[in-house]
């Protein structure tokens, strides 16, 4: 997008706001004005002031009955006339089209995406009455690569999300490598970096968690409902550092930098061997002596030096699987 | 600006709009003049320069305002907005299709483009649409910055040549020139595939991987007919399943986990003490045997040999 004018970009939000809010106030007369105003993401009390200011508008020569009318009654209904020009909303930009089609993509390539086929059918019209200009190549051009399935729990946690239904579930936690049975109220299911999580609030715990939703091996309605308490689901960090984390700091060689891009890692800098030293926050020591354990000596531990230990007990445990004693 | 204020630009831009919309002909800017008050002002050239940034950002917005001859010889020009060209041509949604799309457009953190095309296609919907709007949004989208996705989605459309500093996943940084052709997005991942020049090869880029902006430079090249964009981007050694067979004993706390790791695992046996005997797919034998060591002695190799072995070795490395 290019870069907005100085001095006037509320003008213009506004008048880009008001060119898809008004179509639609005269498609749909009565319309109630905090439905509209969350539709569009607008504050009700700047759409009531956008709205003041669209009687001050029409056409030539401006009489009375020339001005576009608008009424908010008692209710909060929009009842809105002599706006015909505004009926139907302006074209939409070629990056608009291009950054809806490409957020449509970026769901349907997610195994067990709800009402994916509305999502297909919408973007095959939208590409279709946008036409050449914009989406014309898109066929071809923009591709989903499909990979995996959706994970055998989703249905579940998602209706307990909707139905505020507490479950009782097994629960696979990556850092300790353990199982554990615990009671959970969910309340966001989303994706993110091709994966499902589940916002939970975990009962046993009593605290928010974020749960993988492949890790979950079974979900059990407990009968029992539960108030939500606005969880926040899309959007928000995958990991939330606790007071308790260590600071795990790795120097990786570049055969091992798909750490730093796969989990959340923080002071990263880049070495001049193409490799990288980063901060890997950690509330437990086991998951990462494994993920230690895998990379080898591409890479070295810098902090915390009892790490080195784990590693190498780690290491001579295994080996002893093999009957070899280290 | 506070309410009531009476040089509210906005009024003036939706009257600006109004008006040449529905103009039966092309305006001079004088004929706008006599028309629209705020241009009225007795000062000429500081009206003249309120217009040119009113018309900035009425195209700044993707409004079509042209100027066109008035007449057939061309001597007089005036502005106009084309019907056409400006209104969004009707497109039949089924709600549950514009719920979808909205939701979409919400997904993924911050793209303004996105949310505003979307709210765009609401004008049509039934009645009922708003309401069905209640859930958040459903994804956390990719790692890569919207604008970078954009361009790069541009690019491989109108088939551009482009430029751009790309670090490896090995972390190897250099300046690419590639002709884009296509964009593919995978496991949380966009990627541009295209050809790169230098290179003289056909190679994926994974967006977040882009250092800085993507630059164009230039008319680009056609793939050949029988290119498929997704077969380029890298699945991974670990999740390219090869027609090699591993059998491998994981515990009983670890197996489950295991068999939702490795695409195409299937068990086997289990013994006495509950371990799970399974065979796996693989690909890359030594990638394989990295992955495996992250079950550390909850996982343990019967066969291949070799696998066995590369995994002892790696071990053995670990403690010299």
């Amino acid at each position: 997008m290019p870069e907005r004018k100085r001095g006037v970009p509320k003008t213009s939000d506004r008048l880009g706001r008001m060119l898809a809010i008004v179509p639609y106030l005269v498609q749909h007369p009565g319309s109630a004005l905090e439905e509209v105003a969350t539709a569009f993401g607008v504050p009700p009390s700047q759409l009531r002031r956008d709205l003041d200011l669209l009687f001050m508008s029409g056409l030539p020569p401006y009489g009375p009955g020339d001005l576009i009318d608008v009424d908010v009654d008692e209710d909060g209904h929009i009842w809105i006339s002599m706006a015909d020009h505004f009926s139907r909303p302006l074209q939409l930009t070629r990056i608009e089209a291009l950054a809806v089609f490409l957020r449509g993509t970026e769901l349907l390539a997610t195994p067990g995406m709800p009402d994916a086929p509305a999502l297909g059918k919408a973007l095959e019209k939208l590409r279709g009455s946008l036409g050449a200009e914009m989406l014309s190549e898109a066929d071809g051009r923009i591709e989903i690569a499909r990979g995996g399935q959706a994970p055998e729990h989703l249905d579940a946690l998602r209706e307990a999300a909707r139905t505020h239904e507490r479950l009782s579930i097994e629960y696979f936690a990556a850092s300790t490598g353990e199982w554990s049975s615990r009671e959970i109220e969910p309340e966001e299911v989303f994706s993110g970096m091709g994966h499902w999580y589940v916002a939970s609030w975990d009962v046993d715990a009593d605290a928010e968690r974020l749960f993988r939703v492949d890790r979950v091996r079974s979900a059990v309605p407990t009968g029992e409902t539960f108030t939500p308490r606005g969880l926040r689901g899309a959007g928000r960090d995958l990991y939330s550092p606790t007071g308790e984390d260590v600071a795990v700091r790795l120097r990786l060689r570049p055969a091992a930098r798909w750490i730093a891009e796969y989990y959340a890692t923080t002071d990263v800098e880049e070495q001049d061997d193409g490799g990288v030293e980063l901060t890997l926050p950690a509330r437990q020591l086991g998951w990462v002596a494994r993920l230690l354990l895998r990379v080898g000596d591409d890479a070295e531990i810098v902090e915390p030096p009892e790490l080195r230990d784990q590693v190498q007990d780690l290491a001579r445990e295994t080996l002893a699987r093999y009957g070899h004693k280290a | 600006m506070g309410e009531g204020d009476r040089a509210e630009p906005l009024e003036r831009l939706l009257n600006l709009v109004g008006l040449l919309l529905e103009t039966p002909q092309p305006l001079t800017f004088e004929q706008i003049r006599r028309v629209l008050e705020p241009y009225g002002q007795s000062n000429p050239d500081s009206a003249k320069r309120m217009f040119e940034r009113d018309k900035d950002v009425l195209r700044e917005y993707g409004v079509p305002l042209e100027l066109v001859d008035i007449d057939v010889w061309g001597t007089e020009q005036g502005y106009v907005i084309p019907k056409d060209k400006y209104y969004l041509p009707e497109i039949e949604f089924e709600p549950g299709e514009l719920v979808a799309l909205l939701v979409a457009a919400q997904s993924g953190g911050q793209d303004h483009a996105a949310e505003s095309g979307a709210r765009k296609l609401l004008y049509g919907a039934d009645g009922g649409v708003l309401a069905g709007l209640g859930g958040g949004p459903l994804a956390s989208g990719s790692d890569a910055r919207s604008n970078l996705v954009h361009a790069a989605a541009e690019a491989a459309q109108e088939l551009r040549r482009v430029r751009f500093i790309y670090r490896t996943s090995q972390g190897k940084t250099s300046e690419r020139d590639v002709d884009a052709w296509a964009m593919v997005f995978r496991a949380g991942h966009w990627y541009l595939v295209g050809h790169d020049r230098e290179r003289d090869d056909v190679r994926a880029f994974r967006l977040s991987r882009i250092v800085g902006e993507i630059a164009d430079a230039g008319t680009g090249s056609s793939p050949p007919a029988d290119f498929r964009a997704a077969h380029h981007v890298e699945a991974g050694p670990w999740v390219a399943a090869g027609d090699d067979r591993a059998l491998v004993r994981f515990s009983p706390g670890r197996a489950w986990f295991a068999a939702s790791q490795f695409p195409g695992a299937r068990e086997i046996d289990t013994d006495d003490e509950g371990w799970i005997g399974m065979e796996i797919p693989m690909a890359d034998e030594d990638a394989f045997a990295a992955m495996l060591l992250e079950y550390g002695p909850d996982a343990v190799v019967r066969s291949p040999a070799s696998l066995r072995d590369a995994v002892v070795s790696r071990l053995e490395a670990l403690l010299a």
